[in-house]
């Protein structure tokens, strides 16, 4: 048990020290992503090579430690696969690799040029991430020691600096100076509403009740996002520990952790971090000798996208239905049985440490005036580098897409990017300039959310993108609310009407009458913003929606029946494949001679273009 | 006390009364389904939606039945945006329950002629969904004998696996409050048993042991007679006879009591 600020030193340095010992470390990314590809597999093997090193009494005699590590950020190129010293990075690593990696890099001290990465537009090779293009342009706060520390060994985390700003704000400072502290910073909340963080803390700190609640809201449920998850697998006690210093900030004893039971590893993490800290005293009774106590639970959400929302978190975490309420009583009054209570996000937490060790003044110089700081995104779908990227609020759309994410695959033309998740809206290319804020990107009928976004290119249709959003939050709605029930399954009937090409031209003006009227009577935020997809495509792409009802034709050629295949005879060599695998017979030709695809019969159904070897089905 | 203006006319209520409670003072009328005095706050159909004015030039629409007057406040009913929101959700309501004479009634107070929408999810017997059957069991019940199954448009009030609830007793206040009708109290005459449909639980009818009408159902009976902590024979008779019988007999008590004393 730690007892003082000053006994945590000592730990560190023994902790350095003993760090400092090894003359090789290999760091191997067990994130979401690169555990997918095998990673796990990977760090146990070159765990038993540094033991079978260690043993042989060859020379050199290196002392070497392979960790595991939380997401690197590029996942696109996973797994990914750290050698110390040098920062070599390399990328795609499979199984037969690490012998080779082990005997050239970790012995022999050279690098190993196939697995480097290779810049697709230069073709040059880059060695560490700081010459990878998309880390160039990055800013990595929250994510700085994702993929340095590992997440089950708290003294990982203790090396690289961890819980000395807990430390500090114990002995040095009180409760309203850290509130300031975390003003200075105009940190404002980042799971989508963007409320200011500090006034949030004064305003539960303020409220009447006892006991107070703390809660860290770990239940991203927005469909291709991670943030929070590699946040919570990769770096656990970054949370705890901005928990921490925000308990006692507000004058709080007990915390929650509420996380979806679809992420194990993190769970798994956390759980891992909560034991650890307590066990050295820097979670639980008297913490750091102090007379400050703060324990944190974890509970575990099923997988409700609505639970996300602060009341039906709330509902939830009582036991309840996780439903939502009305919030003309904020949570920091009334929020976890009827007691004052203050949720943030998972990334919200992450970033307190880093502003109480380097100033609210110094966070408040990194972004735009009414944003500042980082916003970490999952920069996902049709763009060359996946993954999840941090950058300065107020980078640029364009910044983002084409110099972090390498622009769109095989060359196709950019269209959309969708942000805020599914309750998001769709921003053309026109806006890719904007700069991305909570502001700007309210302005353009989107939102920040909580960082998810999705590239689209021409190969998407806009309306089915609506569609698919507006499926999921159909299904996503809990039904408490009219409008959010019956409003949202109305639009859904109308968008699925015009995908098949039933539509009429009225629908466009239905649609956006039911989106104004969801928008202002829901209950919940989930409700009031379902419309945001739907409203944002008519916005920019109100030309696509006229294409699908006047013409029956969707010029993305996704919407099944709205687009013909036909076979390119010139490309065509008469393999029939696409004869033998066309349930209707709707295709003839003899062998080895140009097929042709009898339109009356053929029912779109799209067996012959995801069949044919040649590429030469094309659709028109 | 906090003066609230509605549509021109102040009232002053109790800090924490809602507008509601404000309206009625003011005895302006704003429509309501799911709202009801013997249930906490559900705010779940939306139909009380009015305009808040807050005086710098801000506007938002709010529900009436569950907003708290804590100070002084400038409310709408009236607006064209208010109108128009309530209007609106009425007009969901009806393509979800378009059989509904009851909402149908409602809907003509509000001046809502019928529903542009088409009828695209599936509500039991008319339906609504506003929960109140649901509170009324659990909290003023004190069963949970019915909650909710499935999410979103697929949402539906049953008992546990749509079987006839253990935790029933059939005393009838979900059918009470259903503003639409959707919950009935059936008797079988045959079995001498009420139903809740739809959930489909029985219970049996106790019989006025004098006249042979029917009463209450056992376990509401029971649960009565658990909670009155009265050790007299006579009391436990009276229990068992209609309202009408047990006056009856009491009279008789009475005036045999009188005789006695004279």
């Amino acid at each position: 048990m730690i007892q003082s600020p000053a006994e945590l030193e000592d730990l560190r340095e023994k902790v350095r020290k003993r760090r400092s010992t090894f003359d090789r470390v290999v760091r191997v990314c067990i994130g979401t992503g690169c555990a997918a590809r095998g990673s796990r597999r990977l760090y146990e093997l070159f765990c038993e090579a540094a033991e079978i090193s260690g043993r042989s009494g060859h020379e050199p005699k290196w002392k070497i430690e392979a960790k595991c590590v939380g997401c690197h950020g590029l996942c696109e190129r996973g797994p990914i696969v750290v050698v110390q010293p040098g920062e070599i990075l390399y990328q795609g690593v499979e199984e037969p690799d690490v012998e080779e990696i082990f005997r050239e890099t970790v012995i022999g001290g050279r690098v190993v040029e196939h697995l480097l990465y290779e810049d697709p537009a230069t073709g040059k090779k880059a060695q560490t991430a700081e010459e990878i293009p998309f880390y160039k342009v990055q800013k990595r706060i929250v994510l700085a020691e994702n993929g340095n520390v590992d997440p089950t060994d708290i003294e990982d985390y203790l090396a690289v600096g961890g819980y000395a700003a807990l430390a500090r704000v114990i002995t040095t400072m009180d409760p309203e100076e850290i509130i300031e502290e975390v003003d200075r910073a105009g940190l404002r909340g980042r799971g989508g509403g963007g409320f200011p963080t500090a006034r949030k803390w004064r305003s539960c700190r303020e409220a009447e009740g006892s006991p107070k609640y703390l809660i860290c809201n770990g239940d991203e449920g927005d469909p291709g996002a991670f943030m929070d998850r590699s946040i919570m697998e990769g770096n656990p006690h970054s949370v705890l520990e901005g928990m921490t210093i925000g308990a006692y900030a507000i004058g709080i004893s007990q915390g929650y952790i509420y996380v979806r039971n679809e992420y194990p590893l993190a769970v798994r993490h956390l759980k891992t971090a909560i034991e650890q800290a307590e066990e050295i005293g820097l979670l639980g009774d008297n913490i750091l000798g102090s007379s400050f106590s703060f324990d944190i639970r974890i509970n575990r959400g099923g997988g409700a996208f609505v639970c996300g929302e602060s009341t039906a978190l709330m509902a939830s975490l009582e036991g309840r239905i996780g439903e939502p309420r009305a919030k003309y009583v904020h949570t920091v009054e009334s929020g976890l049985n009827g007691k004052p209570t203050n949720l943030n996000n998972v990334e919200t937490w992450a970033n307190i440490p880093a502003i109480i060790n380097r100033g609210g003044e110094w966070f408040a110089s990194i972004g735009t005036e009414k944003s500042r700081g980082t916003k970490v995104f999952s920069l996902v779908g049709k763009v060359v580098n996946t993954g999840l990227v941090e950058v300065p609020m107020g980078m640029t759309l364009r910044q983002i897409v084409y110099e972090i994410g390498g622009g769109t695959k095989d060359g196709k033309a950019f269209k959309a990017v969708q942000t805020g998740g599914p309750s998001g809206g769709c921003i053309s290319a026109a806006h890719l300039d904007a700069c991305v804020d909570f502001d700007e990107l309210t302005r353009l009928g989107s939102m920040m959310g909580s960082g998810g976004m999705i590239v689209m290119d021409e190969d998407t249709c806009m309306v089915n993108v609506a569609r698919y959003f507006l499926g999921f939050l159909k299904q996503e709605s809990c039904g408490k609310c009219t409008p959010c029930r019956e409003g949202i399954s109305q639009m859904l009937y109308i968008l699925e009407r015009i995908t098949r090409g039933e539509g009429e031209l009225e629908d466009i003006d239905t649609l956006e009458e039911l989106a104004d009227l969801i928008g202002e009577t829901a209950l919940c935020a989930l409700g009031k913003t379902a419309v945001n997809p739907v409203l944002s495509t008519i916005r920019y792409f109100r030309k696509e929606y006229e294409e699908h009802i006047i013409e029956r034709r969707c010029p993305a050629k996704e919407c099944r029946g709205l687009f013909l295949y036909e076979i390119n005879p010139e490309v065509c060599n008469g393999c029939g494949i696409c004869r033998k695998n066309c349930p209707v017979e709707a295709i003839s030709g003899e062998r080895r001679k140009p097929h042709l695809i009898d339109q009356e019969k053929c029912t779109k159904c799209g067996v012959c273009f995801d069949k044919c070897p040649f590429a030469a089905i094309v659709k028109v | 006390m906090p003066a609230v203006t509605i549509d021109g006319i102040e009232v002053n209520v109790e800090p924490e009364a809602t507008i509601l409670d404000a309206a009625k003072k003011a005895g302006i009328w704003i429509p309501t389904l799911c709202y009801s005095p013997a249930v906490p706050n559900l705010a779940a159909c939306r139909l009380c939606m009015v305009e808040l004015d807050f005086g710098d030039g801000g506007q938002q629409l709010v529900t009436a039945c569950n907003y708290p007057v804590r100070r002084d406040l400038i409310v709408s009913v009236s607006s064209e945006r208010a109108v128009s929101a309530r209007r609106g959700v009425m007009k969901l309501l009806l393509a979800r329950s378009p059989e509904s004479e009851e909402l149908k009634e409602l809907a003509q107070q509000m001046g809502v002629e019928g529903t542009p929408y088409p009828k695209v999810t599936e509500s039991q017997r008319n339906c609504i969904l506003c929960g109140l059957c649901v509170s009324v069991c659990e909290e003023v019940i004190g069963c949970s004998a019915i909650g909710y199954a499935g999410r979103g448009a697929e949402r539906v009030v049953a008992a546990p696996f749509r079987l006839a609830s253990e935790d029933c007793i059939a005393c009838g206040a979900c059918a009470a409050i259903c503003p639409v009708g959707t919950i009935q109290v059936r008797i079988h005459e045959g079995t001498g048993e009420a139903e809740i449909s739809p959930f489909k639980s029985r219970a049996k009818l106790l019989i006025c042991e004098e006249c042979g009408k029917r009463m209450v159902t056992e376990p509401v009976g029971k649960q009565v007679l658990d909670r009155v902590k009265i050790d007299w024979e006579e009391f436990r008779k009276r229990a068992r006879l209609c309202p009408e019988c047990r006056r009856k007999r009491a009279a008789a008590a009475l005036g045999l009591a009188a005789a006695k004393s004279m």
